[in-house]
């Protein structure tokens, strides 16, 4: 049995390619997948970043192509590339090399933005998939599980995940940074840009109440506070309403800065001292930076937030080690697993082997005494005894080795040692004298 | 047993000291909430402690100093820990904890001789001052730990250096809310206290004002202190001026209490 994983990311295929093989319904594909004869298991991920099929196969060269053709046939859009295109694009990894990158991934290691929280869930939803199209079986399920709790130690014992690597996001932590609570905090967007507008969302997403939108005119505020549910002003009543916002975000054209020292001290007298967060998305910026030396506000313009971001995406990008660390542990105790697996048919053959022998003897015996029911009985357990108390520590022992490096040599071991591969004499032994080749 | 239990109490609250400044140090965010669970067990220590001492046949004299800054631990602590029911301040352990284990170490060294001849003379002025006094600086205290806190804070936001942005503090409204909060109640306390201190010397020596270094420099720091609330509820003074303000008394009454008491 081997795990096979194929797939493209945002690290081997631009956008342009990755988005032609990309799919919303897991559940078609994956059945087309399931019903290979070459696919034992299956499971399906695809997100904006990333498209990655790993399969259960007891035919990696059969499984190699089909993987492949998958891909290019069933996966791919109407408009999609020649399969050329592909070869670049497409990574693959086998048994452990796939372990190791599935518990990557669901552990946003490999992610574009490293300790994204959202790769996870996609991951959880790629799993669900395949549980409900009946593509994954106990194999695949123990993998995903596996990668699961990875993710979660990964989250709880690293930094990975722990400051915000995105300008709107900073931009939100900052204002909890000075706001206790952000239920009772009104904004003032002033312009309109994409940025501010992903800030304010990230900002009422974590409880903003009231919002005004303000511009050049009344009338082009209009539109963009329609969209908000907020109140539309023009920019000549901003001394009106500058004291009654405690965040203000602009992004407005123009050379002059909109927002002076003057001005804000006024709004702050108003505002008997309550502090002030100005975010400046600007360019050129729109508000004066002396701005920031006034007591009570808080002024970051465009480069602050993203500082701010860089550094913490430069921690997290720090924490990345412990994180592979981590993997790496959950990686090696999925392999002991996957080995000790590969113990069971021996194991089982093993016992039914000595059952059989044991059957065989105690009829024999027990045809030549003339016993009644408890002694037969008492004889019967008494064998069964022998040979359970036999076979504990080899089958312990190859339990215990299974798990190790040198587990399948060990296992092809035992099937000689005891003849399971077939190879070896007749099951029935020794004679019934109780003596053997040598004697 | 008493003095046993000052003990472990003072080491529960340098464990909580210790553990808030490593998660600050760190950082780790969930570090003070630890912190915050083992200064309540201090609580808990300090006021078995205060029962035991109690309980023993010669009353114990609260006027003396290190058993009034035992009290002020306890009290402050306890403050403390109401505070957090109602705003998210848990960070403000990182100067809480220490303050506490400051409070309650010269306690834990010895157990407190029996009361003078000031306190026999008027107990029940003498215990209300006491009393009084110690709730007003263990809330003043807070307040300029919510000072200190504030300060730094406010720095780190406006130097816009992500290291200090990721120090585990509350956030600039919370300290200020608690700020005003502390500094509010404690006056109250302190003039209190102040109050009872002169109704205690004027029933047991007849005379309206001590004077010498404690009551005087007492007497500076609630000048002060009331500048200061004035300032910050009559004049809408800042955030940051009210905190720097807070630290500012908070220090002349340290040097009128703890002085005083070092130079008796």
């Amino acid at each position: 049995m081997n795990l096979l994983l194929l797939g493209m990311s945002h690290r081997t295929a631009p956008l342009e390619l990755r988005e032609r093989y990309a799919v919303t319904d897991l559940a078609g594909p994956l059945e087309k997948l399931a019903g290979s004869p070459e696919v034992e298991e299956a499971v399906l991920l695809s997100t904006c970043n990333r498209v990655e099929v790993l399969v259960l196969t007891r035919t990696l060269e059969a499984a190699r192509v089909r993987l492949r053709s998958f891909i290019e046939r069933d996966l791919a859009g109407a408009d999609a590339p020649p399969p050329s295109a592909l070869d670049e694009a497409l990574y693959e990894y086998v048994d452990r090399g796939a372990v190791r990158h599935v518990f990557r991934v669901a552990c946003s290691v490999d992610s574009m933005v490293v300790g994204e929280p959202q790769i996870l869930g996609q991951v959880k939803d790629a799993y669900r998939a395949a549980v409900e199209g009946g593509a994954c079986g106990p194999i695949l399920g123990r993998l995903y599980q596996r990668a699961f709790a990875t993710a979660k130690r990964v989250r709880n014992e690293t930094r990975i995940a722990e400051r915000p690597v995105s300008v709107a996001r900073v931009a939100v932590e900052l204002a909890t940074q000075i706001f206790e609570t952000l239920h009772d905090k009104s904004a003032l967007l002033i312009g309109a840009g994409e940025m501010t507008e992903l800030a304010l969302e990230t900002l009422r997403a974590r409880g903003l109440s009231a919002v005004r939108v303000a511009n050049r005119t009344r009338a082009r505020a209009a539109d963009l506070a329609a969209r908000f549910e907020a109140s539309a002003w023009g920019l000549s009543e901003l001394p009106e309403i500058l004291p009654r916002s405690d965040v203000v975000l602009t992004s407005i054209g123009g050379h002059e800065p909109l927002l002076t020292v003057p001005l804000l001290e006024r709004a702050l007298e108003e505002r008997r001292g309550r502090p002030m967060f100005v975010i400046d998305i600007g360019v050129p910026r729109n508000v004066d930076p002396a701005v920031n030396g006034l007591d009570n506000v808080y002024l970051y313009d465009l480069d602050d937030l993203s500082g701010v971001a860089e550094s913490n995406a430069e921690e997290r990008r720090r924490e990345v080690e412990r994180a592979e660390s981590i993997v790496e542990e959950e990686q090696q105790r999925f392999d002991g697993w996957l080995s000790a697996l590969a113990a069971v048919p021996t194991i089982r053959n093993l016992r039914a082997r000595a059952e059989a022998i044991r059957n065989r003897e105690l009829e024999r015996t027990l045809g030549r005494l003339a016993l009644g029911e408890p002694e037969r009985a008492a004889v019967d357990a008494l064998t069964r005894a022998i040979v359970n108390k036999i076979l504990h520590a080899p089958i312990s022992r190859l339990r215990d080795e299974a798990e190790r490096e040198q587990g399948l040599a060990i296992l092809e071991v035992a099937r000689s040692l005891f003849a399971l591969d077939g190879s070896g004499p007749d099951e029935a032994g020794p004679d019934e004298n109780g003596g053997d080749e040598d004697a | 047993m008493a003095l046993e239990l000052h003990q472990i109490t003072a080491a529960t609250y340098l464990l909580a000291a210790v553990v808030a400044v490593l998660g600050l140090v760190v950082p780790a965010p969930r570090a003070s909430r630890v912190a915050v669970g083992a200064l309540g067990l201090g609580l808990l220590l300090h006021t078995l402690a205060f029962l035991s001492l109690h309980a023993q046949a010669q009353p114990p004299a609260f006027t003396e100093l290190p058993m009034a800054l035992s009290l002020m631990a306890w009290l402050g602590t306890l403050s403390f820990l109401l505070l957090l029911l109602v705003v998210r301040g848990a960070g403000l352990v990182v100067l809480v904890a220490p303050l506490a284990f400051a409070g309650s170490f010269a306690e834990s060294l010895a157990l407190p001789g029996v009361v003078d001849d000031l306190t026999r003379a008027s107990p029940l002025w003498s215990h209300l001052h006491v009393l009084l006094a110690s709730a007003g600086l263990a809330l003043l205290g807070l307040a300029g730990a919510a000072g200190v806190l504030y300060v730094v804070h406010h720095r780190a936001i406006k130097a816009k250096r992500a290291a200090a942005l990721r120090l585990p503090l509350p956030s600039l409204e919370t300290l200020d809310r608690v700020n005003a909060l502390a500094l509010t109640l404690g006056f109250l306390l302190l003039s209190l206290g102040v109050l009872t201190g002169v109704a205690w010397v004027e029933a047991a020596e007849q005379r309206m004002w001590p004077g010498g270094w404690h009551a005087n420099a007492t007497l500076a720091a609630w000048l002060i202190y009331a500048v200061v609330v004035g300032a910050r509820f009559g004049a809408h003074q800042g955030a940051r001026q009210s905190a720097l303000s807070s630290v500012a008394g908070f220090v002349v009454l340290v040097v009128a209490v703890v002085g005083a008491g070092m130079l008796a």
